[in-house]
């Protein structure tokens, strides 16, 4: 069964650039960059193989026991692939983004090579085939952030690095509690065997009920759903391309995605229905919508006001698997990738003003547009996409949001999907304005708090590029949606394929 | 519980018993060889280390597909008993790889690191082998006589081993230790005597046919599990133990953490399971002492301020995982028992790895940053990486995170324990987990710090550094593949 | 054999260990000691236990013996002891709540081993409660001493109460089994006692070359 390695090979590409990478010396970084680009590039091949096979009804699947009753599972499926052609790409963009941003400074070794085993555990969440396999991954996430998180070494950092771990670690203990009381109710459970928990009966919907709530509560962390949102703004003290990543793919969709395989492959969102969960879910998915709007508004710094909108953002994808109905699928599975896509964007664009310009704090960008047209446009672009408008892919989510929501006769969620839009346009507007139309250091005024010349271009050639690809990337998903193979394709038919009823 | 101890009369006897013996004595043999030879390179010690996994190899293929065998020795009208099954199997390789680890560790430590006395240098080899060969009866005996024997030569040992760096400090820790396991053993003593008394008898698998319950059991397996928890360092009769970590040799340090403790644990639970396999009740105690025991070595590990002082407190608390044995299998259903007995083993095969490891990767950062506090490993993960991994790594198992042994193994626990509606052992897994997270971040919190003066450090001889990172390596990716020991422990009696 | 033998054996024996762990004076109780010892061998002889009266004369007396004194730096060629300890006095003085503490393990011990002996009817004569007497003596002795001498001398005595116990439980058919396991600890107890010994000496060197009193209890003073 040779079908069963092209997910193992998947997996192997980045958990073994790992170990490689520790072992080239510090100063190689050449050699570095090498490996990691090939591991990148070979990924991304990987990936599209198995999207071909997939697409041609091939099964892939690579297990084994590990111990009784719990078995290592690898199998693909719509959603996971989409996760890893997410995480691939991304990771291909962003560490060519790391390759530039981390020039000259210590540790990169350390740094490249944890952030290899972080991109392995988000392919191996992606492609995870149990709970079990699922928990390992995500456990191994967090121990392969926290270096990247204290990366810098500094007090705050460090006091960051603590917080994050008492959020995740608790979280993944949580999880592994809930995780356990499932097997031992059901035993091992591969995702997509819905019917294993719904054939327990009425009987153990208490039971059901109580486990669903220990499983969210361990994955909420991740995803930082309201009120376990604490650690994300926190560790916004990681560099740029951690930043990105944590907040693109890894870790907040890492949550995420696991509320959408625990709603949709391990319980099935006709048992969620009927234990009447779908409108808590959705009630918690809105109140940290707003809330973290809300706060984005009074940051006054560029980074934490993106982190707390992507408090809010990820939760359009836990608000839209709550909408009990196809619409509001599409758009919570669409918006896994889109979100991604726009918020990397941003983060690589408050990473380039940092390091090009020096900047900050928000009102520091007067007039950044002149200096840096290239990357305002990005970020311009990503903005749009956040608050919804077309034709960046943002504008998809919303709009499938909201026929789901009217769909599902939950006309709140529309009233919840304005405001958030309101707030989006309210903290992302006036930056955007400051960029292109007020006058600063650019037109003469005063001067950027600390500007060097990275590149001959507006900065570095390897910041600016990724920055570039994947601005034009939340464009082309959105204006090629109905295209085959799109985002929203692939979400379409997992939700009226595999997940309705 | 008696067919999975190897004890059933299903056992057969061994046609040649020569593998047996090789097994016991090859240690003691190549550890005189040591002190006559005085390695003081690696490949060496490497060379011989192999032969007694050559023999433990022969011995395996002369039990494979049977149950178990089991045999005695005659000395006049002394008989002793002993069996070998896939228990004894997977312990003996584990005593193994660890004694070979710290056999490894030693010639590049005993070089570069102490200005040891020429004395105790000489003792090392010697003590090792013996200390090795003493585990390795334990492991085989099948009766309480054996054991005995087993017991006090691994207890002289130890105490003997610890002595040898000859510090004043060393010397005063190691004088209550020696104290602390005379009275074990005295207690022991007085366990089998009456024992002995009562029904004539010592074999293991006979005193649980003929023991009958009353007040007598109950005051001899309650004086033997008293003198084993002495030894064990069970809460909360741990008081020696990290003192006399504090200033053991680091390869002592190791071999102690990673097995000796744990004999006296597999004498104990063995015992129970045989004599008294109904009582719930004191069951319960001893798990109401795991928790004390998890939570009080977790929070002192925690507050350590010294690198092997953290690593011997985790000692403690990880050992209270292993005391959860004895509720979790005593008077408990059979899926449950199940479960929890190969949660069991695993965890002990995961501590003894990951400790060792822990303990031989700490002393590489002393060696390194020569410091001992936590506070000198500030900036550790820019200038020794490799240590820091390695000792990593074993933490990861110690906490219990994925994919290492350590997870699998508090997996099959948590299992066995909500499977049987045991909340209270759940939630003593769930804390356990949470302090040990709490002391060995602390440790990489320390170690991240970059701002740090710049302290000279030494290099660290790659031989150290090499045995500590493999075996943090086996602790780590052992998790996945435990099916592996698991299928061997199950070869240990019928299919439940 | 006439009981009454075995009483007045029983009454010395009980009366040597006293000497023993009550002598004020360490190098006297070792003397004490020996002079147990001998008559522990004595006993077994008496009771027909030829090798194992041989043993305890070899282990327990001379060797153990040798140890004690050279632990005390008494050499046989020195009329005068030279060790340190020579001239410790134990017991320290404690107050009565760490007494009770301390004793208490020691209670339980002996309480719980009372029950036991209670279920056993078989074997009999006074060897039973002079070992009962011995592990009392012993385990009182073991917890309220501070010095690491004396709590190896009140580990022998202990140990020879348990055998003592143990020879007057087990029957013919067990004989072989009860001889291995005495055997054993006479064993433990000599090693045990040599390794506190070559302890005790060792700390004494370091002691007089660093200029610190580390007291064989632990503590500097």
């Amino acid at each position: 069964m040779s079908q069963g390695w092209l997910p193992v090979l998947t997996l192997a590409t980045s958990l073994l650039v790992a170990p490689l990478i520790f072992a080239l010396p510090e100063r190689a970084w050449r050699a570095r960059a090498v490996v990691n680009l090939s591991a990148a590039v070979l990924k991304i091949l990987l990936v599209a193989l198995l999207v071909l096979g997939f697409y041609q009804g091939r099964d892939f699947v690579f297990g084994f026991t590990v111990v009784e009753g719990a078995s290592f599972l690898l199998q693909v499926d719509a959603l996971g692939l989409m996760f890893a052609g997410l995480s691939s790409l991304l990771w291909l963009a962003t560490t060519i983004y790391a390759i530039g941003y981390l020039e000259d400074s210590p540790n990169r070794k350390r740094f490249f090579g944890f952030f290899s085993l972080c991109v392995a555990s988000t392919a191996g969440i992606a492609l995870a085939g149990n709970l079990f396999t699922f928990l390992l991954f995500y456990e191994l996430l967090t121990l392969s952030t926290y270096p990247l998180v204290v990366h810098r070494g500094h007090a705050k950092a460090l006091a960051a690095g603590k917080v994050y771990l008492r959020y995740t670690v608790t979280g993944g203990l949580v999880l592994l509690l809930g995780v356990v009381a499932l097997y031992a109710l059901v035993g091992d459970v591969a995702f997509g065997q819905r019917e294993r928990l719904a054939d327990l009966g009425p009987d153990a919907y208490p039971l059901l009920t109580v486990l669903f709530l220990v499983l969210l509560v361990g994955l909420g962390v991740k995803a930082a759903l309201v009120p376990l949102h604490g650690w994300l703004p926190r560790a916004m003290v990681a560099p740029a391309p951690v930043s990105a990543l944590l907040h693109a793919v890894a870790v907040v969709k890492a949550g995420a995605f696991g509320i959408v395989r625990l709603v949709y492959d391990v319980y099935g969102i006709s048992l969620v229905h009927e234990l009447g969960l779908l409108t808590l879910l959705a009630a918690i998915a809105s109140v940290t919508i707003l809330f973290g709007s809300i706060r984005a508004l009074s940051q006054q710094e560029l980074k934490p006001r993106l982190a707390y909108s992507t408090i809010s953002q990820v939760s359009y994808i836990v608000l839209g698997i709550s909408l009990f109905g196809p619409f509001g699928t599409i758009a919570g599975l669409v918006h896994l990738m889109h979100q991604g896509l726009m918020k990397v964007t941003l983060f690589y664009c408050a990473g380039n003003y940092a390091e090009e310009l020096g900047i900050h704090r928000i009102d520091e960008l007067d007039g950044a547009g002149r200096r840096m047209p290239l990357t305002s446009l990005a970020f311009t672009v990503g903005a749009l996409g956040m608050i919804g408008l077309p034709p960046v892919a943002g504008f998809i989510s919303k709009w499938y949001l909201g026929i789901g929501a009217v769909q599902a006769d939950m006309s709140w969620a529309i009233a919840v999907l304005a405001a958030s839009s309101l707030l989006n346009a309210a903290y992302f507007l006036p930056i955007v304005h400051r960029l292109w139309f007020r006058q600063g250091p650019a037109h003469g005024r005063g001067r950027w708090p600390e500007e060097r010349h990275l590149g001959r271009f507006e900065t570095s050639t390897w910041l600016l590029l990724p920055t570039a690809a994947t601005a034009l990337f939340s464009i082309l998903v959105g204006l090629l949606a109905g295209v085959p193979f799109s985002p929203l394709d692939l979400a379409t038919f997992m939700a009226t394929v595999e997940y309705l009823p | 519980m008696i067919e999975r101890l190897g004890l059933s009369p299903a056992a057969t006897p061994m046609e040649n018993e020569a593998a047996l013996w090789l097994v016991l004595v090859l240690p003691l043999l190549l550890g005189v060889l040591g002190a006559i030879a005085r390695p003081s390179r690696t490949w060496p010690v490497a060379v011989a280390g192999l032969l007694p996994l050559l023999a433990l190899g022969w011995l395996s293929s002369q039990v494979a597909g049977t149950t178990g065998k089991s045999g005695v020795v005659e000395l006049g009208d002394l008989v002793l008993y002993w069996r070998v099954n896939g228990l004894t199997l997977l312990l003996l390789l584990l005593t193994y790889l660890i004694g070979l680890a710290s056999a490894l560790y030693a010639p590049a430590y005993l070089r570069d690191d102490v200005q040891a006395l020429t004395w105790g240098q000489a003792w090392f080899w010697p003590l090792l082998g013996l200390l090795i060969s003493s585990l390795a009866l334990i492991w085989l005996a099948a009766d309480l006589l054996s054991l005995y024997i087993g017991l006090e030569l691994m207890g002289l040992t130890a105490v003997g081993l610890m002595l040898l760096p000859g510090k004043v400090e060393a010397l005063v820790a190691g004088l209550r230790y020696l104290l602390l396991a005379l009275v074990g053993s005295l207690a022991f003593l007085l366990g089998i005597s009456l024992m002995l008394g009562a029904w004539g008898r010592l074999d293991l698998a006979g005193l649980a046919e003929v023991a009958e319950p009353g007040v007598l059991l109950w005051v001899a397996v309650g004086l033997l599990t008293g003198g084993l928890m002495l030894k064990a360092a069970a809460f909360p009769l741990h008081v020696w133990l990290v003192p006399v970590h504090a200033w053991a040799w680091i390869p002592v340090s190791a071999i102690h953490a990673g097995l000796v403790i744990k004999a006296s644990f597999f004498i104990a639970l063995q015992l129970w399971l045989l004599l008294v396999p109904e009582a719930t009740v004191a069951a319960w105690m001893i798990g109401g002492l795991a928790g004390a025991a998890v939570v009080w070595g977790g929070v002192k590990a925690w507050r350590s301020a010294k690198l092997k002082e953290v690593v011997a407190w985790s000692t403690v608390s990880q050992l209270g995982y292993l005391l959860l044995a004895f509720p979790l299998l005593i008077g408990t259903d059979a899926a449950v028992a199940d479960l929890a007995w190969q949660g069991t083993w695993l965890q002990l095969a995961a501590h003894g790895l990951a400790k060792a490891a822990m303990f031989l990767a700490a002393g590489n950062l002393i060696l390194a940053t020569g410091a001992a506090r936590v506070e000198g490993l500030a900036g550790a993960s820019r200038r020794f990486p490799l240590s820091l991994l390695s000792f990593g790594m074993a933490a990861i198992s110690v906490v219990g995170l994925p994919p290492s042994m350590g997870f699998t193994a508090k997996w099959l626990l948590l299992h066995a324990a909500l499977s049987g509606g045991h909340w209270a052992w759940m939630m003593v897994l769930a804390v356990g987990t949470l302090l040990s997270a709490a002391y060995v971040f602390r440790l990489f919190h320390y170690s991240f710090i970059e701002d740090a003066p710049e302290a000279e450090f030494r290099r660290v001889p790659w031989p150290m550094e090499t045995v500590a990172l493999l075996l943090a390596l086996a602790a780590l990716l052992l998790g996945l593949a435990a099916e592996w020991p698991l299928t061997l422990l199950r070869g240990a009696g019928d299919e439940p | 054999m006439p009981p009454f033998d075995e009483l007045l054996l029983a009454v010395v024996l009980l009366l040597l260990a006293a000497a023993t762990l009550f002598d004020r004076h360490l190098v006297r109780a070792c003397c004490w000691f020996v002079t147990f010892a001998l008559a522990v061998a004595l006993s077994w002889a008496w009771l027909g236990l030829v090798w194992l009266a041989l043993l305890e004369l070899v282990l327990g007396a001379v060797l153990t013996g040798a140890f004690l004194f050279h632990a005390l730096g008494v050499m046989p060629t020195a009329t005068q002891p030279r060790g340190l300890l020579t001239h410790w006095h134990d017991p320290v003085a404690l107050p009565w709540q760490r007494v009770l503490m301390r004793l208490f393990p020691a209670l339980a011990v002996l309480a719980m081993l009372g029950l036991a002996l209670m279920e056993v009817s078989s074997g009999s004569g006074s060897l039973r409660p002079a070992g009962m007497g011995l592990l009392g003596l012993g385990l009182w002795a073991f917890a309220l001493h501070h010095h690491l001498l004396r709590r190896l001398l009140s580990f022998n005595v202990i140990g020879t109460g348990i055998f003592l116990i143990l020879m007057s439980l087990v029957d013919s058919r067990a004989l072989a089994v009860a001889h291995g396991l005495v055997v054993t600890g006479l064993a433990v107890a000599l090693l045990g006692t040599a390794l506190g010994a070559l302890l005790i000496r060792r700390l004494e060197a370091l002691e007089a070359s660093h200029h610190v009193v580390y007291r064989t209890n632990g503590r500097p003073t």
